[in-house]
């Protein structure tokens, strides 16, 4: 639900009380049409809030805290849960901290960033990765997350399934789905893309933390689960592209 | 009210037609061409001025109606080939190219055949309305002449009902799946058409709308499909693979 316009403007008031809208659009390079266009509406984007709070160096999620609708986000952050980190963790990245754990040279050292190829001293990719809004849920649903949530929001279990599986989530309802679940309000709109894990409130280096308290038995597979979900993704997708090609073949 | 669907319906199938003339000349798909093309004539013999016309020239004795039935015969059969193969429908496929559907197909045509002969349909009129209103053997002749005309259109779209519906809540790119929609609402409509004889006079205008439904929502349905191929052939390929390992 996006924020409403007057609320809006009092927030811009308060952090920025002397730039003109031209030089705030400037400044956080959000576009200006598309700003006017969201003030006529009546109905401002997080996603505006978020980048116009980066601009002025005020933390997004204080910001976000300022309007009704995300009150609850003023608390003290909750830091996220193990299962939180991992599931922000790409499937690529899963894969490699098993060949490098198990890579003959290494033997499990467990020196972190340093490995026995010179050439690869490798990073975690940012969050969020393509399958990251599901796999977060994934990783706080205890079997009976979903109810509580199209309970909580009223939305129908099936639209909630779809947003997960285009990797999207409104943000009141990743907030939601946080309160369902018990854990740290921001996980999803970290998971979401919407805020940095910094701006959450995690730990720089937590992923990676959590990523090496795994054994080797979880992470092995964890992979494997995710590999096992992303092969049946692709086997869909070509299939339906194989249909697509049969369809014009025959009627295009 | 009517006369303005059945002019858009030929428009929409003559401009459907039209729409195919490159792909006749370079050759691909050309069945399409004659499948809108037999459509644009169905629809043309289905209205008044253009029927009456006709059927003066051939004699006036409504064998242009008869004609009309065989040509919407060539047009379903072809049509539900064609979507049968691209919609991946091989019991559809096999109902309507099998032996069943040349059993069907077979029958019908004789029936059709036999009940019109076995009429006095002599006079020119639409819908043969005039004949069947001469007495009462010719009233119950045009009624299964109807009846026949109209099973085997309900046969082929029954064949491929159910893949359309499929098709349709898949995870098809979204202009096919409208297609495919669209093409399972006119094979609903043309299957309730089997359903005319009992509805009541007074609702008989329900009849032109399920039959041009039918018409406009294949017409419909089929460039909607050539309109999201020319759509993205224009765009760049993007294949796009989930794990960007860079």
């Amino acid at each position: 639900m996006p924020l409403p316009a007057k609320a809006f403007q009092r927030w811009l008031h308060g952090i920025a009380p002397d730039t003109s809208m031209a030089d705030v659009c400037r400044l956080s390079q959000v576009k200006r049409t598309t700003l006017a266009q969201q003030l006529v509406r009546g109905k401002v984007a997080e996603a505006t809030v978020v980048s116009i709070s980066r601009a002025f160096n005020v933390s997004p999620v204080t910001s976000l805290a300022y309007f009704e609708v995300y009150r609850d986000l003023a608390g003290p952050l909750v830091p996220p849960t193990r299962q939180e980190l991992v599931s922000q963790i790409a499937t690529v990245d899963l894969l490699r901290a098993v060949i490098a754990r198990t890579a003959p040279e290494e033997g499990g050292g467990g020196a972190e960033e340093s490995t026995a190829r010179p050439a690869e001293s490798w990073e975690l990719s940012p969050v969020p990765h393509a399958t990251s809004v599901k796999n977060w849920v994934d990783a706080i649903d205890d079997g009976e997350l979903r109810h509580r949530v199209s309970a909580a929001t009223g939305i129908a279990p099936q639209n909630y399934s779809a947003q997960l599986t285009a990797n999207r989530l409104a943000p009141e309802v990743a907030i939601a789905t946080s309160r369902a679940a018990g854990v740290g309000l921001a996980g999803g709109l970290v998971a979401t893309g919407l805020i940095t894990e910094a701006e959450a409130g995690w730990a720089a280096g937590a992923r990676r933390a959590a990523l090496d308290g795994l054994s080797d038995g979880e992470l092995t597979a964890l992979a494997g689960d995710r590999l096992q979900t992303l092969g049946k993704a692709l086997r869909r997708q070509e299939h339906d592209q194989e249909q697509t090609e049969k369809i014009w073949e025959n009627l295009g | 009210m009517i006369e303005i669907l059945q002019w858009t319906t030929l428009v929409a199938c003559a401009a459907a037609t039209l729409s195919r003339i490159p792909n006749l000349v370079r050759k691909k798909n050309r069945s399409l061409f004659y499948i809108f093309a037999l459509m644009t004539v169905a629809t043309l013999l289905s209205i008044k001025a253009p029927y009456l016309a006709i059927d003066g020239m051939l004699g006036n004795t409504n064998v242009a109606n008869l004609l009309l039935r065989f040509i919407i015969f060539g047009a379903i059969y072809f049509l539900g080939m064609r979507i049968a193969k691209g919609f991946g429908d091989v019991h559809g496929l096999q109902f309507i190219r099998g032996r069943a559907g040349t059993v069907v197909l077979g029958l019908i045509s004789l029936a059709l055949l036999i009940l019109f002969a076995l009429m006095d349909s002599e006079g020119s009129s639409v819908g043969m309305m005039d004949v069947y209103a001469k007495d009462e053997r010719n009233r119950l002749l045009v009624e299964y002449y109807g009846a026949a005309g109209r099973a085997y259109p309900a046969y082929v779209c029954l064949a491929i009902l159910p893949a359309m519906l499929r098709a349709a809540g898949s995870t098809l790119p979204a202009m096919l799946r409208i297609s495919a929609l669209l093409l399972a609402v006119g094979g609903i409509a043309i299957t309730l058409s089997l359903l005319f004889p009992v509805i009541p006079p007074a609702l008989g205008y329900l009849t032109f709308i399920i039959n041009y439904t039918a018409i406009l929502c294949f017409v419909f349905g089929l460039m909607l499909i050539w309109l999201a191929k020319a759509m993205a052939r224009r765009k760049v390929p993007e294949h796009i693979r989930k794990p960007a390992g860079t």
